[in-house]
């Protein structure tokens, strides 16, 4: 977009949306039967989302199933979703100076 | 990327807990009913949940096939408990039977009571995720203010 880093910025919030709605439908599906959560390695995919935009969505591991074959947990999930929500924000400021910056060049300096 | 389709998806979720805890509620209100229109006692109810592709408008429709498709609920089908009522012998009952036993709902309120919450913290959970996203779709739009 404007330089490296708030094209940087913008990959990084893409990430996180797409983690966000993968929590989300995890979060719906925490009755179906059978279902198993679904995420993204998030550093993996941040470090190749330089050429593929499409994040690989895998199946979690580790994570304990209950009888009807759902795997969900609710509170990791909960965790991930205030963790996005964070690191969002994070990102939005960072890019909101970036701005910043540039609109004060172009005022030449005046606010 | 929108992140609208992540409001569908919950949404999706609350509409499928809510038919869920009607369900469950209807079990409890119904736990003493010895007559039903489809004749004997009620029986239980539980909801079945199926993941879906997320239905909403056409564009975050449109964009789930071209990348991470994110997945809805919905409610598939509504089982009723199979097993046979509880017999329980009240001689004096209307709808007792030639030996005296009235047949009942096979209605554990207890289960049903611990269904019931852990619907309505999915629920919640799914309110949690609303909230979450919506804050996170207008923090990029403060990104222009």
């Amino acid at each position: 977009m404007l330089d490296p880093l708030s094209s940087n910025l913008e990959r990084y919030m893409d990430l996180l949306s797409a983690r966000q709605k993968l929590v989300a439908s995890n979060i719906a599906n925490a009755d179906t039967p059978g279902y198993k959560t679904r995420d993204i390695d998030f550093q993996a995919e941040f470090r190749n989302a330089m050429d593929a935009r499409q994040p690989h969505i895998a199946q979690v591991s580790g994570l304990k199933t209950k009888n009807d074959g759902n795997n969900v947990n609710i509170d990791r999930e909960s965790r991930l979703l205030a963790e996005n929500d964070i690191r969002f924000s994070i990102a939005t400021s960072l890019l909101r100076s970036r701005l910043k910056t540039l609109r004060s060049a172009i005022q030449e300096g005046r606010t | 990327m929108s992140l609208f389709s992540a409001l569908s998806v919950s949404a999706s979720g609350m509409a499928a807990q809510r038919t869920r805890a009607e369900l469950l509620t209807e079990n409890l209100a119904n736990a003493e009913t010895t007559r039903t229109p489809e004749g004997g006692p009620y029986r239980r109810k539980d909801a079945v949940f199926v993941t879906t592709p997320s239905q909403s408008e056409f564009r975050s429709i449109f964009a789930s096939h071209l990348d991470t498709k994110p997945q809805g609920v919905a409610v598939s089908e509504v089982v009723v408990d199979p097993r046979d009522p509880v017999m329980r012998y009240l001689p004096g009952h209307p709808d007792a039977n030639p030996d005296g036993y009235v047949g009942f709902p096979r209605i554990n309120p207890a289960e049903d009571m611990v269904d019931l919450m852990s619907t309505s913290r999915n629920y919640q959970a799914n309110v949690s995720a609303i909230s979450a996203v919506k804050d996170m779709i207008q923090k990029s739009l403060d990104i222009l203010r």
